[in-house]
């Protein structure tokens, strides 16, 4: 509709004249018309859910019969950028690729660099890590669920995830010192030891989610209404799920038994009793249930971590290469404030010529990072392939066959989140 | 060592019957959660988080410490701090300057990493527990020596806003505490 600025007379709309087919809808707007009811409609990228990457679906009436997930609106050249960094500077780059999954997006980094510098954490650093991993991992699946409680128009989960977060983000912030990008692990160790009351806090906050939990259930998962809409929706078979190589939560929502944790077990990880969920169903309701599961296994880790915090108190969180030889003000700080402080050599570290790799189970899957170092102060070459990447793919053999109403139920249980797949 | 164990569940079935009991047990705790609601939001423009002395906040400069070192520039991942030179009389030689070096930080820029307060070899720089401060253009948010050693104050505590902090409940999660006068965190 073209719409005459000059003439001071109000266009009328003529309702008949929207042909469809005919370019008078805005740029961007158009519908195109494959048949008769057969139509293509695009879903995004403007924030379909959370974070900005478009689905392309053919719907004949409002059953999808093809859907093709277009990704690359948030990339960002992270593995290019890392090309021209020193070491150190790369943690804080990568860590802004899942934020509220900060410290399992960079923790395979530095474990990778830490191979090829031939060291390893002390013992108290892997028990950090850990502890900041697992609130890392529940907060991301608190934001999860929030995100999917309210594509299924369910606000009171929305507030509720959201609001429970923060109790996670508030943890993380007493130990790094921020909310979000925590740049907590760091080549040989971590950079702050664990406050004075920081097992207190953290008993206090698994208590309380344990019973928040039980109200999650009452409220989200066996609600009827929200049965009704994710149970037999979305069906991912094992097959499937394996053939298409998709990870984490929704890999083990479909009967498949693997999580990095278990299979190569990392940090301090093996020596923690925990269970790994998984579901046999493949469905959407499943995908929510493994979540929550995991939920409960993070809180006993976290159990598990809070009393051996207390039992290594006081030891030293740096590996001695770059701790044994510091000056005696470092040391005074590190007894006053908990914090490391970074020998200046870290600033220009050169890394031995080799290749490393290093994997960890993120909230949203393995997480893997590739390093090429040829001697110098930068590295060759990063590669990373993230979580939700590898989910993508499902987009377009998940969604097939459904109503469009129930594409959002499909797309908020697999927890896609566009910032960590375009990296 | 104890590896992970792999635990093989089903999503429970509910049937038609225990179907309306679910949903009248989600409508009592939502009336629960509406008599006994459980927030704990900060009503920010009045009220304002007196921070952890740890919060990795704005940077402050001790310009006594400092020695030129360029460590903080050197490690700064986006290039936010960088070293400006200054000549200053040199006491040894009356008729030759002396060239000192201080870093210098661009807020656009900068982070909060906190690698530059981490590497100084001297501790000349500093977090402050501060985290909202507004500028009006972008020219002040470049701080050079002198407005880099002014310790920023958080504009909402000095309007008067109340002093709060959040403390850990096992019942109630997060709990809003309101700091009273005198009071040290």
């Amino acid at each position: 509709m073209i719409i005459d600025m000059q003439s001071s007379e109000v266009p009328r709309l003529n309702m008949s004249s929207w042909e469809i087919g005919e370019s008078r809808y805005l740029p961007g707007m158009e519908i195109k018309k494959l048949g008769k009811e057969k139509f293509v409609v695009y879903i995004g990228p403007q924030h379909p859910g959370s974070g900005h990457m478009r689905i392309i679906i053919k719907v004949d009436g409002d059953v999808i019969v093809e859907a093709d997930p277009d990704l690359g609106y948030v990339h960002r050249t992270m593995e290019k950028l890392s090309e021209g960094r020193a070491y150190i500077k790369i943690i804080p780059l990568v860590e802004r690729m899942a934020i509220l999954d900060a410290c399992n997006a960079t923790l395979p980094y530095v474990e990778a660099v830490e191979k090829l510098l031939g060291l390893e954490a002390p013992e108290r650093a892997k028990y950090l890590r850990v502890a900041l991993c697992e609130i890392n991992r529940i907060a991301s699946h608190l934001y999860g669920f929030g995100i999917f409680g309210v594509f299924l128009g369910h606000s009171t989960m929305y507030m509720w995830g959201f609001g429970d977060r923060e109790i996670l983000v508030e943890l993380a912030e007493k130990l790094t010192g921020a909310r979000l990008t925590h740049t907590y692990p760091i080549f040989g160790g971590v950079r702050r030891d664990a406050p004075q009351n920081f097992t207190d806090n953290l008993r206090k906050a698994i208590r309380y989610l344990r019973k928040r939990l039980e109200d999650y259930r009452r409220m989200f998962l066996d609600n009827p209404v929200i049965r009704k809409r994710l149970e037999g929706v979305g069906i991912v078979s094992k097959r499937a799920a394996t053939d298409l190589g998709l990870v984490g939560p929704n890999l083990r929502a479909s009967g498949v038994e693997y999580d990095v944790r278990a299979v190569e077990p990392y940090e301090a990880y093996d020596e923690f009793d925990f269970e790994i969920p998984v579901f046999e169903e493949g469905d959407s309701l499943a995908r929510a249930w493994v979540r929550v599961e995991e939920i409960k296994q993070s809180l006993r880790i976290l159990e598990q971590v809070a009393d051996k915090l207390d039992k290594t108190k006081g030891q030293q969180i740096m590996h001695d290469r770059f701790w044994a030889k510091v000056p005696p003000l470092y040391k005074k700080v590190f007894e006053a404030e908990g914090r490391v402080k970074l020998m200046p050599l870290f600033a220009i570290l050169r890394v031995p010529k080799g290749r490393a790799f290093a994997r960890t189970e993120a909230g949203r899957g393995e997480i893997t990072y590739y390093i090429e170092s040829d001697g110098k102060d930068k590295p060759y070459r990063v590669r990373i392939v993230s979580p939700s990447y590898r989910n993508a793919i499902m987009f377009k053999y998940a969604i097939p066959g459904h109503r469009v109403a129930d594409l959002p139920a499909i797309y908020g249980s697999f927890d896609y989140f566009p910032p960590e797949a375009d990296r | 060592m104890m590896p992970a164990k792999f635990v093989h569940k089903k999503t429970p079935k509910i049937g038609v019957l225990s179907s309306i009991g679910k949903n009248a047990s989600a409508l009592v705790l939502g009336l629960k959660y509406f008599f006994e609601p459980n927030r704990f939001t900060l009503m920010y423009p009045r009220e304002y988080i007196v921070l952890d002395k740890r919060y990795r906040g704005f940077i402050v400069l001790i310009k006594n410490k400092c020695i030129g070192c360029e460590s903080c520039a050197r490690v700064c991942p986006t290039g936010a701090m960088k070293m400006v030179k200054f000549e200053v009389p040199n006491p040894k030689n009356p008729e030759k300057k002396k060239i000192v070096k201080y870093p210098t930080i661009n807020h656009q820029r900068c982070v909060y990493c906190g690698f530059c307060v981490d590497i100084c070899p001297t501790e000349a720089l500093y977090h402050v527990p501060v985290h909202d401060v507004v500028y009006f253009n972008l020219a002040d948010m470049i701080q050079y020596v002198e407005s880099f050693q002014k310790e920023p104050v958080s504009p909402t505590a000095a309007e008067g806003a109340v002093p709060v902090k959040y403390i850990f409940d096992p019942e109630r999660g997060l709990v809003k505490v309101r700091i009273k006068e005198g009071e040290k965190q």
